[in-house]
């Protein structure tokens, strides 16, 4: 038997049958109309609660939008949006969002594979290792983010004693919140922390999809480990990392309590991500107009690239 | 070469668990930590060296964090508004969740697609417009007002998983009620519901746990102190002056302890879920 | 099956319930004859404070009694969430009857309408006016009118560990320029802090610019520059510049989320000086109740010795349908008798005549009333917040070395000039 293996789209073997989706066809009037009854009470709501509020966001966006309530606002129309393409607070803001992503994603999806690997075997305190590493995913937010700024503080902080004076990795003590950087990457390492344990549980599961049979096949032909993992393993992870991968950009653009928390943008709008520059031109200088251009900017790019991750994945799946 | 590979397997289990014990300490030194410094008076929270043990440990701080600004009815307050709103959510969800994986109608992707669009905006943008339509609506300063808000909120996300899983259910099963005469409703109450537990108890954790965190939303429409949640009580404890990081802490213990119960309690039924709906994603 | 059933008669009761003791509670403030007004505030941020203690316990059940038929619901807040609170609140017209607002934020709400104008609403404000500070009262002025009246006052003063000093040889505190830039060598040679403050804004650093004999503005308020990046005031944040460099300042001051605070590094004898208000004492006797804390007046330079008015004014809002019980709860609050009751907590009375017994309530008092005989208030602008901002990138700009102090304050008053004209 050769070691690759014909997959279907959804990481199971093209032998079972697709299961079909849907039901009478032939009766259609009578399926659209229960349809709708069973859509009609969450998708009011939701429309009422999201929908609307997006379409009343963008409108508010093009206006220098003043808060009282009655006054007449000045029509703006995308002088908003020019005037983000030309703030270098918004490029920056930009940037940091960009940083934060680049650094947790792939290292969350790396982390949460190689902790899925190691506990794919029969072990004693399986369980307890899976809810370890779960949880800081159900930790508040609002908790962890002080928390880790109570870490990362530079004197008396956990993080430097650790790096200084146990490991004696580092000469001084790091600024870590100071500068720019290093602040992101504070709040990264936080990110990463908080969110391993979400794509290890559903690595793990989707590695235990995997037949047994064709590990021992591989083994037979005298694959190694890392070649069966590479022929085996991953290809059938596809769409699962596919999957991950998005709801990890996704959520990695909406990061806002831990930059607010912990740094609040600073020092000198340094660390601003876009949500926390959104909030500042929302809250301290009451100019909604301009934040809610700055988060209808941080939709579209969101949703660009939702788009463009799920066609490339689907093109490599089908290759 | 049995022997040899016995011992190989059991090297590898070594190592699997060794490694597997360091992340695990990672992962939970900051929450043992937080649970230390908890403990600690205010003139000790920052000595150096850390003591992981404190050195003349206190209880202060959580008498102080429960006695301080009603925290007990914060607490309650969550616990009603969490709890209600992953009933809803969960709920109203699933019918939805129904309604795309088994239905053709008119509209379906459209619809569909809509859903994908509340998903991908942030919350926070939403904030001034959402306002403006709970005033409208009445529902200003009010518990039930958060319960709506919140609830529509986690409608796109509950019903994309559900949906998938619902997928996956054999059409041979319904298919065999119908044959019984069985309506859609039935079908859905008798079948669908009780085959997708796992994805259900999934579905609702991720709901009560974003409800129990979620703080803008509930400190722009709340002005009565007393429907306060607890989110917005443990920022209180943020000074302008000065921040006392033992009362944070023992805060933050008291809002994450129900948590983590939840969890272990349903853990299983939980890790089931959440890896059938990201699975057939 | 049973759980659909269950799960959506628990939901439909549940939210049936919490709808009606909501609106069961919203409804309390109408019962017969009683009107409830609601006070928003940022006095503590814990119930067991002294001024929320003070507030709840004593002050305002004295108001109720004087006054049957009105009650008074306080709500406090802490003082960004009040911030953030009152612009959503003006967004959505839902502003409560009256709100103690931070002076600096008076303008900013003016300039939208969100309070009344006092002096036209109350019959009695001109007696009111004359009794409190002229400095205090200004901050509520705008555009012709007055918005609000003071509610209580503070300042910053120097304060210091003495023992911190003592170890570097230094046996009284640095109270002049020059006395400062001789202290930081022999303090840092000890590895002590000479000065530390949280930020680069105007309430931490015009006391600075003034003492140096330079300043924000022209006195009406109307140009920055010729004023800002005059010789003098660059010289003042020169001073600054020049700590920051030799290492006498730590990295708090630019906005370092992670360095030890002001507070927690005095009482530790980390920092040797830093400049605070009159809040700070209640706050080390709880946390650091071994630690003697020293105040001296903030440090002279050519200009004197000249710190920056804060504090708290008392504002209602045009919305509100209660005016008449809400300006009987602001003249309340402006008695005699409750300016010193508040005072016992820590809040220092804007009444002239109250604060003839000052150091009688709280001996601390005493320097920070010698402090504000010539404090000078911040800019009162509607655009504060952005001209805040501004002056505060300039100065830490300046500070971390990326631009030359008079380049950042020559474009950091270019800026303000067009905020001032907003």
């Amino acid at each position: 038997m050769s070691a690759t293996i014909q997959t279907g789209a959804l990481g199971r073997s093209a032998d079972a049958p697709r299961p079909r989706a849907l039901l009478f066809d032939r009766r259609r009037r009578r399926n659209a109309y229960a349809a709708y009854l069973f859509l009609a009470p969450g998708f009011l709501l939701f429309a009422l609660v999201i929908l609307y509020p997006i379409a009343r966001a963008f409108q508010i966006s093009l206006y220098e939008w003043s808060i009282v309530p009655g006054a007449t606002s000045r029509f703006l129309g995308l002088e908003n949006y020019d005037r983000a393409l030309h703030d270098p607070v918004f490029w920056r803001s930009l940037g940091n969002t960009g940083f934060y992503m680049a650094v947790t994603v792939p290292t969350q999806i790396v982390l949460g594979l190689a902790a899925a690997v190691l506990l794919d075997a029969r072990m004693p305190a399986r369980g307890l290792f899976r809810a370890l590493y779960y949880l800081p995913v159900i930790t508040s937010w609002v908790v962890v983010s002080l928390l880790f700024r109570y870490l990362f503080m530079t004197d008396g902080g956990l993080v430097n004693w650790v790096l200084h004076d146990g490991l004696h990795v580092i000469d001084h003590n790091v600024q870590w919140l100071g500068s720019r950087w290093t602040a992101m990457t504070a709040i990264s390492v936080l990110g990463i922390w908080k969110g391993v344990g979400w794509s290890m549980v559903i690595f793990l599961a989707a590695l235990q999809g995997v037949p047994r049979e064709l590990y021992e096949a591989a083994a037979v032909d005298g694959a190694g480990s890392w070649r069966s993992f590479r022929g085996i393993t991953l290809p059938t992870l596809l769409p699962v990392v596919a999957f991950v991968t998005v709801m990890l950009v996704i959520g990695g653009f909406n990061v806002f309590i831990s930059v607010f928390l912990i740094t609040n943008g600073g020092p000198l709008d340094q660390t601003q991500v876009l949500l926390t520059y959104m909030y500042r031109q929302a809250f301290s200088f009451l100019d909604f107009g301009y934040g809610s251009a700055l988060s209808f900017t941080l939709t579209l790019i969101v949703f660009a690239l939702s788009l463009a991750q799920l066609r490339i994945f689907a093109r490599r799946g089908a290759a | 070469m049995v022997v040899g590979s016995i011992r190989r397997t059991r090297a590898l289990l070594g190592v699997r668990i060794t490694l597997l014990t360091a992340g695990a300490v990672v992962m939970v030194l900051p929450f043992a930590y937080m649970l230390s410094t908890s403990f600690k008076p205010d003139r000790l929270v920052l000595e150096v060296p850390p003591k992981f043990l404190p050195s003349s440990p206190t209880a202060s701080n959580y008498v102080d964090a429960w006695t301080s600004n009603e925290f007990g009815r914060y607490f309650l307050n969550s616990v009603i508004v969490a709890g209600c709103t992953t009933v809803a959510a969960v709920f109203l969800a699933a019918m939805m969740a129904y309604a795309f994986a088994r239905f053709d109608f008119p509209g379906r992707r459209v619809l569909f697609g809509l859903l994908l669009l509340g998903l991908m905006v942030p919350a926070m943008m939403l904030l001034i417009p959402q306002f403006l339509v709970a005033k409208k609506l009445l529902l200003l300063d009010s518990l039930f007002g958060l319960i709506v808000f919140y609830t529509g909120g986690n409608l796109a996300l509950n019903t994309f998983l559900l949906r998938s899983f619902f997928r996956d259910i054999p059409l041979e099963l319904e298919e065999a009620m119908i044959v019984d005469g069985a309506g859609p409703w039935r079908r859905f109450r008798q079948l669908i519901l009780p085959l997708s537990r796992p994805a259900l108890a999934t579905v609702g954790l991720f709901t009560f746990l974003a409800s129990w965190d979620e703080f803008a939303w509930a400190l722009t429409i709340i002005s009565d102190p007393s429907k306060r949640t607890l989110p917005i009580a443990i920022a209180l404890f943020q000074g302008q002056h000065a921040t006392s990081w033992g009362l944070v802490f023992a805060a933050s213990v008291i809002a994450v302890a129900p948590v983590i119960a939840i969890f272990v309690a349903f853990q299983r039924q939980f890790v089931s879920g959440i890896t059938a709906g990201a699975l057939k994603g | 099956m049973r759980l659909a059933r269950l799960a959506l008669l628990t939901a439909l009761v549940t939210s049936v319930s919490v709808f009606a003791v909501t609106a069961a509670t919203a409804g309390a403030g109408r019962a017969g004859g009683t009107t409830t007004i609601t006070f928003w505030h940022a006095y503590a941020e814990n119930a067991s404070a002294p001024e929320m203690q003070r507030l709840t316990k004593i002050v305002i059940p004295r108001f109720e009694k004087l006054n049957p038929g009105i009650k008074v619901e306080q709500v406090p807040f802490s003082y960004s969430s009040l911030q953030q609170k009152l612009t959503t609140s003006v967004a959505g017209g839902t502003l409560p009857d009256v709100i103690r607002a931070d002076l600096a934020w008076v303008p900013q709400y003016a300039k939208l309408g969100a309070f009344a104008k006092l002096d036209q609403a109350m019959p009695d404000f001109q007696k009111l006016a004359k009794a409190v500070y002229p400095g205090s009262l200004a901050t509520n002025y705008y555009k012709g009118h007055y918005y609000g009246l003071p509610l209580d006052t503070n300042t910053r003063v120097l304060m210091y560990n003495k023992d911190a000093l003592a170890s570097a040889g230094i046996t009284s505190p640095p109270t002049t320029f020059d006395a400062l830039r001789a202290a930081a060598p022999k303090l840092k040679a000890k590895g002590i802090y000479l000065f530390a403050d949280g930020g680069t804004g105007g309430w931490n650093v015009l006391p600075w610019i003034w003492s140096g004999g330079g300043s924000l503005t022209n006195k009406t308020f109307t140009r920055a520059t010729g004023y800002l990046n005059s010789a003098k005031s660059v010289a003042a944040v020169q001073l600054l510049v020049d700590l920051y460099k030799e290492g006498a300042i730590p990295s708090l001051i630019t906005g370092d989320a992670g360095a030890t605070g002001t507070e927690d590094g005095l009482a530790t004898g980390k920092y040797a000086t830093i400049l605070d208000g009159p809040w700070m004492f209640p706050i080390f006797r709880k946390a650091y109740p071994n630690f003697k804390l020293q105040t001296a007046l903030v440090p002279k330079g050519p200009g004197g010795s000249v710190s920056v008015v804060g504090g708290e004014d008392i504002v209602m809002s045009q919305s509100s349908k209660k005016k008449a019980a809400a300006e009987q709860f602001i003249r309340f609050m402006l008695s005699p008798w409750t300016q010193t009751e508040m005072a016992h907590a820590g809040q220092m009375p804007v009444r002239a005549d109250v604060s003839k017994q000052l150091t009688k309530i709280n001996s601390y008092f005493g320097i920070f009333a010698q402090q504000l005989k010539v404090a000078r208030p911040r800019t009162p602008s509607p655009n504060w917040p952005q001209i805040d901002t501004v002056l505060g990138k300039a100065v830490a700009s300046a500070i971390q070395g990326n631009e030359s102090t008079k380049a950042a304050l020559d474009d950091a008053a270019r800026q303000i000039d067009q905020l001032l004209a907003g």
